[in-house]
């Protein structure tokens, strides 16, 4: 009984901490803007703004629809839930509409890709951010 | 014939670009794809070949697509694909669309770009992935709105589409007007829009818009679809052995309205389409054959995403193919009797569960209590044989890449 009540606390304690996992937006270093509006986010991430106010064309990386940091971008930065991009990503990819967003297995890895490819954007945690990338402030 | 040499011609191109394309580090090539089978067993009735006591097992996608994007302005899209449903699709390969998209302008505030070729046509929530089984709301889609065997009148067309979105602060609207020439040579569609006859529809000039509204990131949808298809029958033998040749109208709008939660959503479609026809069905003695009438339908739907993985939905839609007359009592008289009054209207209530393994595979189950057979395919289901109330029990993998 005290090992389930002291499981409970611990576990009451972690809540807060998972739930509010700190995530940033990350880009290639040489994309023009280092902020965005909530909007142009939405737009972004949802494959339908294409191209940087310069005329490159956005590359979006992302990490699988159950990953942490996903429901983090979604939730926190989006402000809406993961099943919502998907099916918006779908209603385009498979009508000719627009280009699925490359999905890459860890968050490493995204960070990796966005550093080396021109116009990219991406999302990782505060913890892991590094100089490689840049961060765009999204409000 | 053509749809069936360029669907394959795609598909090979399809493959060679892939094969051919540069690392991950070029993504400007794109390929996706989508297969789904299902399975239906009904008491009465048959859907998707012979499923009355037994299962039927011709439903059936799949498809393969490919998009190409030189650079920020412009992108070449195309789908190819076969469908089986029972004698209303017999897996004949087509191409599903094939256009080039041009963006006219495009700043932080929108975008605003044409389509031109075989373009997908707007209607209701889900008419343009319809196909695309993990893209629908349930293994059918609500037949009262999204009636498969009149698919071919909203399904991609050869025409021009007008495009655009644009970005608020918590809100964002996308916008389309298309100019088409709809493809309704269909033996599935003439037989139910008329009845089995040897002549066919050809489209004429039509048009389809829509706008959707999205609030607070999609927590809110709001769409409305409006249009006007035309298509003329071409008879293909004098007359009685087949129809006199003559015009048919559709004036048709779709309201749609969905909430979104993190658990759990709710959906709702209304739609009414007005049918205009000029004498082209012969005039029976004292009645004017259903010259003008127009449809009424609509659907409202709840879904739980009760486990991760796990969806249930339930759901209430009605389809009266004359407003006038939703028992269909009066059809039936002025058909001689021909027509049974439940062929006129179906209210279908509707339960299923769905497993998302990955996101690549997709199980589902769903059940039907119908009341009605206004949307059943009438090749398979011929109306000396339909049967008012009926159930029907649904399976189905779906996979897509």
């Amino acid at each position: 009984m005290r090992i389930v009540h002291w499981l409970g606390v611990l576990l009451l304690t972690c809540v807060p901490v998972l739930s509010a996992m700190a995530v940033d937006v990350i880009a290639n270093k040489d994309v023009p803007v280092s902020k965005l509006s909530v909007a142009n986010a939405r737009a972004i991430f949802g494959m339908r703004q294409v191209k940087w106010p310069d005329g490159t064309l956005i590359r979006v990386f992302v990490l699988p629809d159950t990953h942490a940091l996903h429901g983090a971008l979604c939730k926190e930065r989006l402000n809406l839930y993961p099943y919502q991009l998907r099916q918006s990503w779908d209603r385009l990819v498979y009508s000719g509409m627009a280009q699925a967003p490359t999905e890459v297995a860890t968050e490493a890895e995204l960070i990796a890709q966005v550093a080396a490819t021109p116009g990219a954007i991406g999302y990782a945690s505060r913890l892991q951010n590094n100089e490689k990338v840049r961060v765009i402030h999204v409000e | 014939m053509w749809n069936r040499e360029m669907a394959v011609g795609m598909l090979a191109a399809c493959c060679y670009l892939h094969g051919g394309a540069a690392s991950a580090d070029d993504d400007r090539l794109q390929v996706h794809g989508f297969f789904s089978q299902a399975a239906a067993h009904t008491d009465k009735n048959n859907v998707g070949g012979n499923s009355d006591g037994g299962w039927g097992l011709d439903m059936r996608e799949m498809g393969i697509n490919v998009s190409y994007r030189p650079n920020a302005d412009w992108m070449l899209s195309g789908q190819a694909l076969a469908r089986w449903a029972g004698s209303s699709d017999e897996g004949d390969p087509r191409v599903d669309y094939a256009f080039v998209d041009h963006t006219l302008s495009s700043d932080e505030h929108g975008r605003i770009g044409v389509q031109i070729g075989k373009v997908k046509n707007p209607y209701g929530f889900y008419n343009t992935t319809r196909d695309v089984a993990h893209t629908r709301s349930g293994i059918l889609l609500p037949q009262a709105v999204y009636i498969d065997e009149l698919r071919n009148t909203f399904l991609a067309a050869p025409g021009i589409s007008i495009n655009g979105n644009h970005y608020f602060q918590d809100a964002s609207l996308e916008w389309a007007v298309n100019f088409i020439r709809p493809e309704v040579d269909a033996e599935a569609l003439t037989a139910f829009m008329v009845s089995r006859q040897p002549g066919h529809f050809e489209g004429q000039n039509s048009w389809l818009a829509q706008a959707l509204w999205e609030q607070e990131g999609g927590h809110w949808r709001i769409g409305l679809t409006l249009g006007n298809v035309e298509m003329t029958y071409k008879a293909a033998l004098p007359f009685p052995a087949d129809l006199f040749p003559g015009n048919l109208a559709l004036h048709t709008g779709v309201f749609s309205l969905e909430h979104n939660r993190e658990t759990w959503s709710l959906t709702a479609e209304y739609m009414l389409t007005r049918q205009l026809r000029d004498e082209f069905i012969p005039l029976l003695p004292g009645n004017s054959f259903d010259k003008d009438s127009t449809v009424e339908a609509g659907y409202v739907q709840g879904l739980w995403r009760f486990a991760p993985r796990w969806q249930a939905y339930a759901r209430y839609e009605a389809l009266y193919l004359d407003r006038k007359d939703k028992n269909g009592k009066i059809f039936n008289i002025q058909s001689g009797g021909a027509v049974p009054p439940w062929q006129r209207f179906s209210r279908d209530k509707v339960v299923g569960v769905r497993y998302d393994h990955n996101s690549s595979w997709a199980l589902s189950a769903e059940y039907h209590d119908v009341d009605g057979t206004a949307w059943l395919p009438r090749l398979d289901n011929p109306a000396a044989q339909m049967q008012q109330r009926w159930q029907m029990f649904l399976l189905q993998a779906a996979y897509r890449f």
